[in-house]
């Protein structure tokens, strides 16, 4: 059974790039200690030994291999979304322990996958009881009856769900021998992958990731991209940028109809509270686009932000700043501006 | 367990003082039950319960809706209604002026609606005609403009003053006004203000002072900002990771929400210099209170713009109008934080002392956030339903929120800050 590791010190670090914290005290009336500080100081580097290997597939797709490469990324930040888990690649970890080839943790993926399964069944027996009720109605039995019938079923349900709470078993299918490699190891075949906005963060912003800026931002957008082509991922990434750079940590909100996610130190710690939109500064949307938004974020009880991103500079400028591979004044000629949307009800205001 | 343990958040307490209002649904349509009790020695009332889970073909739900619909029906029947014909109110409906007066006005609506001119005459826009003749208050009278006295003028019905609104528009703002008035809100036109006079604000002045040390620690932080070059990282070197998040939030610029009476002053100094309202509210609205007066109202809680989406015309406001809003916003300054609560400047003595509860700074940032600084409020009319939206001006770029483990809310580099920040903090217990 691996040891537990507090979130704290797992997650010690909010960004991969980390920061000197070794350095040795600095002691006033010691001049050796400043010497030997000073040694330290000038020796160490914020930058990374190896930087991360990153694949681009079909020009948009931006993938991490390497299993450490992954884990790096996720424990430091929280970038990236494993592609056969939730988004910590834990796909390895869970395959083993479903072969039984090593004990493990209960990952989240199975506590979901559990209760998945609790609610079909719940369904199922939902489903049987409605038609016994139906038949008891069309017997003209009393309603208060009925009542009484229908809460001894749900009570019967809650107590087997108690009970079915902790069952675990190990299971094997035929074609769990592919998963294993000639010298029977389990295959590699999970990958992490980058939004868009993630890997030129990681490039940009902090030298992560082995890849060259231009280049990348060359396939994402094209060689030779007009202003509407790189428009979008520079709204996206200024969006982005603002919330990384003040602490956030932006995931994607696609599971819940915006762009993006804002968590409060990361995943493990905090649910994220605000659903984040990002939009030109004149956009105009009808009024349905945002009330449904507001309702999905509004039933997960986060708060909707429409951030608007309006474009300080001629898009000549922007353009010409973009094939000069100035990209900081690229991204440096947008303003962010914020504004929370959220349903009033008056009964609910009137203290 | 390692992973899927959420940690308890330490803040638990904040999470349920802030629960968004709005969060666990409206349940505001009445149960009719009650007031069926009340009314007649009803033998049963049927109680709002769950719905079935699907149609199964028997009447049982429709015997409940049945049930549901005849108490509703039969407390309105069944209850005494009417008037003493002495006490009736006559409201004469001005057609040059698309506006009513009521000669001898008395009741107690005259405490929120109307306007009392010098001969004693109460003065009724049309909406509050229109609100009061739906209630029942008023009989509502046409007048001709031709005669002093009202004995021949018609009496008009409901029907007939709903014929007399001017525009589609006026009927949608009319119909929030009715529903805001009904909640118990108080509600009126929004007129346009001059300026913020009775604000007892001391004079602002921009102290040279302070945005001289500004400038000073912009200067140090130059050595730490980054070039976005690929080779910068061999040259600098970050001791803790607020270092490395301050010199990044500095690429994109943002906009700051006014968060003092004295920055929402300079704001309002310029609007007026480039004098731009064109677009206002269509409501001030006031929560429910006891001690309102027409002559002297306060600010309001609220402002209300009303558009009804389904015109030709109709456009959500883009991000530069709502700015515009905010800008021409005239409602109580109680969403604004105290400038000692927003993390730059230390606490007062005083100030300190008043607030009984001491928070600590990332709860009062948390709650900065989530309640973020001037609001206004759209009314957005769909076919006759009326939905409220409450558009907030958030701060994002202001906060810094990233997790450090000395717990002080701004990270500085240098130790003279540091000993700073710890001396504050003394002082405000």
């Amino acid at each position: 059974m691996p040891k537990y590791i507090p979130n704290a010190k797992q997650y010690k670090h909010p960004l991969p790039i980390h920061p000197l914290d070794n350095l040795p005290p600095l002691i006033s009336h010691n001049p050796l200690s400043w010497v030997y500080w000073l040694y330290k100081y000038l020796s160490s580097t914020n930058q990374l030994a190896v930087n991360i290997h990153v694949e681009l597939s079909s020009g948009k797709h931006i993938t991490v291999a390497d299993p450490n490469e992954m884990l790096y990324l996720w424990r430091n930040g929280f970038f990236g979304t494993a592609q056969l888990s939730r988004s910590e690649p834990t796909w390895r970890q869970r395959t083993l322990a479903r072969l039984g080839e090593e004990d493990s943790p209960q990952a989240l993926e199975h506590v979901t996958q559990q209760r998945r399964l609790q609610r079909l069944e719940f369904k199922r027996q939902r489903a049987s009881f409605e038609e016994t009720k139906l038949s008891l109605r069309r017997q003209g039995v009393d309603e208060s009856e009925i009542l009484q019938q229908e809460r001894d079923f749900l009570k019967s349900l809650r107590d087997r769900e108690i009970q079915l709470q902790g069952q675990n078993a190990v299971s094997l299918r035929d074609s769990d021998i592919e998963l294993f490699d000639n010298e029977d190891k389990l295959k590699e075949l999970e990958v992490l992958e980058l939004m868009p906005v993630e890997a030129v963060f990681l490039t940009f912003a902090l030298p992560v990731l082995d890849m060259p800026i231009a280049s990348l931002l060359a396939s994402l957008c094209g060689s030779r991209p007009t202003y509407d082509e790189i428009h979008e991922l520079c709204i996206k990434y200024a969006a982005y940028h603002h919330y990384r750079s003040h602490g956030w940590c932006v995931r994607s909100g696609i599971k819940f109809g915006c762009h993006y996610l804002l968590y409060k130190r990361g995943p493990p710690f905090h649910h994220a509270e605000y659903g984040v939109m990002v939009l030109n500064s004149e956009d105009s949307m009808d009024y349905t686009f945002y009330s449904s938004i507001a309702r999905v974020l509004g039933g997960a009880k986060k708060s909707f932000i429409l951030c608007y991103v309006e474009l300080c500079e001629s898009q000549d400028t922007v353009l010409r700043h973009w094939n000069a591979g100035r990209f900081d004044r690229v991204f440096g000629s947008y303003k962010v501006g914020e504004i929370m949307y959220r349903r009033w009800v008056p009964g609910k205001n009137r203290d | 367990m390692s992973v899927g343990v959420i940690e308890v958040v330490e803040d638990s307490a904040v999470r349920s003082a802030l629960v968004d209002s709005d969060a666990e649904g409206d349940e505001l349509s009445q149960d009719w039950s009650h007031i069926a009790k009340l009314s007649k020695s009803q033998v049963v009332v049927p109680k709002r319960g769950e719905k079935d889970y699907g149609p199964d073909g028997t009447d049982a739900q429709e015997l409940l809706l049945y049930k549901a619909r005849k108490a509703m029906f039969d407390s309105l029947s069944d209850a005494a209604r009417g008037t003493v014909i002495k006490n009736l109110t006559h409201a004469f409906y001005v057609p040059e002026l698309h506006s009513a007066f009521v000669p001898k006005p008395k009741g107690s609506f005259m405490h929120t609606i109307g306007k009392v001119d010098r001969k004693g005459v109460c003065w009724l826009t049309f909406h509050e005609l229109v609100y009061l003749a739906e209630r029942g208050t008023i009989t509502p009278y046409f007048k001709h403009s031709e005669r002093q006295d009202h004995d021949l003028d018609p009496s008009l019905s409901i029907e007939d003053l709903y014929m007399l609104f001017k525009s589609p528009q006026e009927a949608d703002e009319f119909a929030v006004y009715a529903h805001l008035k009904r909640l118990g809100f108080i509600v009126m036109n929004s007129q346009p203000r001059q300026e913020m006079t009775h604000r007892e604000v001391p004079k602002a002045i921009p102290s040279l002072f302070q945005s001289f040390r500004s400038l000073a620690r912009r200067q140090f932080d130059i050595f730490r900002t980054p070039t976005y070059h690929p080779l910068q990282f061999h040259l600098m070197r970050y001791t803790s990771s607020g270092q490395i998040y301050d010199a990044l939030s500095k690429l994109i610029p943002h906009y700051v929400a006014p968060k003092t009476i004295q920055d929402l002053q300079g704001e309002k100094l310029l609007t007026l210099k480039e004098g731009d309202s064109s677009r206002s509210f269509t409501f001030d609205v006031w929560k429910p209170q006891g001690s309102f007066k027409k002559k002297a109202p306060g600010w309001p809680d609220f402002q209300v713009l009303v558009v009804n989406k389904n015109t030709k015309d109709y456009k959500f406001p883009t991000y530069s109008e709502m700015k515009l809003l905010f800008k021409n916003l005239n409602t109580k300054v109680d969403s604004l934080v105290p400038e000692s609560l927003s993390g730059k400047t230390p606490p007062e003595k005083g100030k300190a002392q008043r607030q009984s509860k001491p928070v600590a700074p990332h709860v009062e940032q948390q709650r900065r956030l989530k309640k973020g600084y001037r609001s206004f409020i759209l009314a957005l009319m769909d076919d006759g339903l009326i939905s409220f939206v409450r558009l907030t001006e958030s701060d994002f770029g202001s906060e810094k929120v990233w997790f450090d483990p000395k717990r002080s809310p701004i990270i500085k580099s240098n130790s003279r800050n540091k000993r700073k920040t710890s001396s504050d903090r003394s002082a405000g217990k």
